[in-house]
């Protein structure tokens, strides 16, 4: 019971993370459409230039900052340069465009940064488990959680309250009428990738934390891909719970299913349980049914 | 297929010369060159390096061609096709290495051949059982569950379990002696490439022949538009399953090919990165023709080989150049995608096409 009780507080909490990354994924794809996979590389990125700045003795937090501040400008970049030109292409072009940026930006970060695990040092978070009750959680998980869900609802918040999320909502409902009414379609989906570089460089920041930096982090944010489809592409709330699903299997297959598959069960439930789950829901949870017709 | 328009003064009398494949005599003299070509010049006069080279680039368009089927032919989207060509290559080793053949086999040296065979058909039908939820998804979930395919079975069957098998440890290798064909053994460069040439030769024409066959229309019309094609009455799903069928099947061919020239086999040899390279070659070549996988593939494998000849000089003053190369390798390869998606969307075998349509039309192109 104690470690099922572990299993399901780690998932959690770890699933937070995801969910945050999940977050800026969906954005991309409500608002332009892009389904991007270089979400890997982008959490990557993340936690190499958290790295550093932390490592410069800037603070944690503040460390935090600046990386969502380079976000902005790679995400920027990124949108301008590459995917700008490409609007209303078909969908295996700008897939493949970002499958090429995930190349580019992945040679780029071991060319600069090298392969070898780097971890926080010193580190930031108290090494000594927090005892709840008798549930024992290791203080990085919390705060990584608790960090996750405070920039989630930033994010969230955002994006219902303020006039720039709402007219993130308005072109990802209508690119038309968006358009009409004078929101700059360009300025979204600029917006949309620079919000995705924050929040998949937060989350590989915190994934860092948790296991050290290295490209193995860049899989972690591969673990997005399997929460977004769980939830459905093109919904918020469900990239927020396809995150936490796939933080829970991901941990309870380590747990219960490691002894009998030994390897790398844990990494490879996700993937597997989303091609079954699709072959009964095949739009996710909540994703919108697509009605086609000649 | 995009059609050419024939020099003044051909014309196409019935259907049969329709469907030709060599259609003017021009043609025929320019493809039999070809081949004269590949399997007389290239190891006659290259030097052993460049064979080693066209027979990478062989091995690249064989992996190509099921991807270029799925993608370019179905417009299914595939991003796991290096898991089929592990599963042809394990096989067909584990065939080679662990299977007791009977003793004339041995001695006719049918094992290998017949390996490449069995490695194909279970590739082709690991294949079809990541292909079955593309009876009801589409799109991007689809992607997703060929991405599913790759890591489940390289990083995680095979890794885990295939490569324990007979207790070797993770790499396996081959003893030399073992992948004969006939009464040759494979042990050069150039006995790997002839190799290579007949089995890409033979997957050509093959898939040729398929596409101008009844499933070959039915997948261009199932790529052009899936619904109408169930309205004219073509079974989709079934037609999908055999594509991914057939594509596994080339996949696998190409990874028992690959088993001969290395004598050596690992998980790592197929990477979640040789899945994207396909997938970048046959964009970069041109999706939806067969000589487009093949431009993509020289294009590719030429492009590393001559950026590989430019680090080396400046290396001498650059040193950290040369060690971090591969991964400025993967920086390139990203680049080069990107770019020829941007200004070249239709890839080398358009631009081909237009070079051969103004030849054929010249001097009065209108």
């Amino acid at each position: 019971m104690e470690l099922f009780l572990m299993t399901l507080v780690t998932g959690l909490l770890v699933g937070g993370i995801y969910s945050l990354v999940a977050l800026g994924w969906v954005l991309i794809y409500k608002c332009s459409g892009v389904l991007n996979l270089a979400m890997g590389e982008l959490t990557l990125i993340g936690a190499y230039v958290t790295l550093t700045f932390y490592q410069m003795g800037i603070p944690f937090v503040l460390s935090v900052l600046l990386t969502l501040l380079v976000g902005i400008v790679l995400g920027y970049m990124t949108e301008r340069i590459f995917l700008d030109k490409l609007i209303g292409e078909p969908i295996l072009t700008v897939i493949m465009l970002t499958v090429g940026l995930s190349f580019f930006f992945k040679g780029i970060i071991e060319f600069l940064w090298g392969t070898d695990t780097r971890v926080f040092t010193p580190p930031i978070f108290a090494l000594k488990p927090i005892s709840i009750g008798y549930l024992r959680i290791s203080p990085v998980y919390l705060w990584s959680f608790i960090l996750a869900i405070v920039l989630l609802i930033v994010f969230v918040a955002f994006f219902k309250y303020t006039r720039w999320g709402l007219s993130m909502q308005a072109t990802a409902d209508d690119e038309t009428a968006a358009l009409s009414l004078g929101v700059s379609a360009r300025f979204v989906y600029a917006a949309a990738w620079a919000i995705a570089f924050m929040s998949a460089g937060v989350g590989g920041a915190l994934l860092g934390n948790i296991n050290g930096v290295n490209i193995s982090v860049g899989y972690l944010g591969l673990l997005v891909l399997p929460a977004v489809v769980l939830g459905g592409l093109n919904s918020v709330p469900g990239a927020i719970v396809g995150g936490i699903i796939v933080g829970l299997l991901e941990n309870f297959s380590g747990t219960y299913l490691d002894q009998y598959f030994p390897g790398g069960v844990k990494q490879i439930m996700p993937f597997a349980f989303m091609a079954v789950f699709l072959l009964f829901r095949p739009y996710g949870l909540w994703g919108w049914e697509r009605i086609e017709r000649v | 297929m995009s059609s050419v328009w024939l020099p003044c003064g051909n014309y196409h009398e019935n259907y049969v010369i329709d469907q030709g494949w060599w259609q003017t005599r021009v043609i025929k003299g320019k493809m039999i060159l070809l081949l004269a070509i590949v399997f007389i010049g290239i190891p006659l006069f290259a030097s052993e390096y460049w064979v080693g080279v066209a027979t990478m680039i062989g091995y690249t368009a064989m992996g190509a061609m099921g991807v270029q089927l799925l993608i370019g032919y179905t417009g299914l989207i595939t991003l796991g096709h290096a898991a089929f060509i592990a599963v042809g290559a394990y096989t067909s080793t584990l065939l080679v290495l662990q299977f007791p053949w009977p003793q004339f086999l041995l001695d006719w040296g049918l094992a290998y051949p017949i390996s490449i065979l069995i490695g194909g058909l279970v590739a082709g039908i690991w294949s079809v059982l990541f292909g079955l939820p593309c009876a009801k998804v589409k799109g991007f979930y689809l992607i997703l569950t060929t991405m599913a395919a790759q890591f489940i079975t390289v990083d995680f069957v095979i890794t885990q379990y295939v490569s324990q098998i007979g207790g070797r440890g993770q790499a396996f290798s081959l003893p030399p002696g073992t992948i004969k064909i006939g009464p040759w053994i494979i042990d050069s460069d150039v006995k790997s490439y002839y190799l290579m040439a007949i089995m890409l030769t033979l997957i050509v024409i093959i898939f040729a022949n398929l596409l101008r066959s009844r499933p070959g229309r039915a997948w261009v019309a199932i790529r052009d538009n899936d619904i109408a094609a169930e309205a004219l009455g073509i079974n989709i799903v079934w037609y999908k399953l055999i594509a991914f069928f057939v594509a596994g099947f080339m996949g696998g061919l190409a990874g028992a090919f690959w088993v001969s020239n290395t004598a050596a086999l690992s998980p790592e040899h197929f990477p979640w990165f040789l899945s994207l390279w396909l997938v970048g070659v046959i964009l970069i070549g041109g999706a939806g023709s067969i000589h487009g996988a093949i431009f993509g593939s020289i294009f590719m494998v030429l492009i590393m080989e001559l950026l590989q000849m430019a680090v080396i000089p400046i290396s001498d003053y650059y040193p950290q150049l040369l060690i971090n190369f591969a991964y400025l390798k993967d920086s390139i390869f990203g680049l080069a995608i990107c770019i020829f998606l941007i200004y070249e969307p239709n890839g080398l075998a358009y631009r081909w096409w237009q070079i051969k349509n103004y030849f054929n039309l010249w001097p009065f192109s209108y």
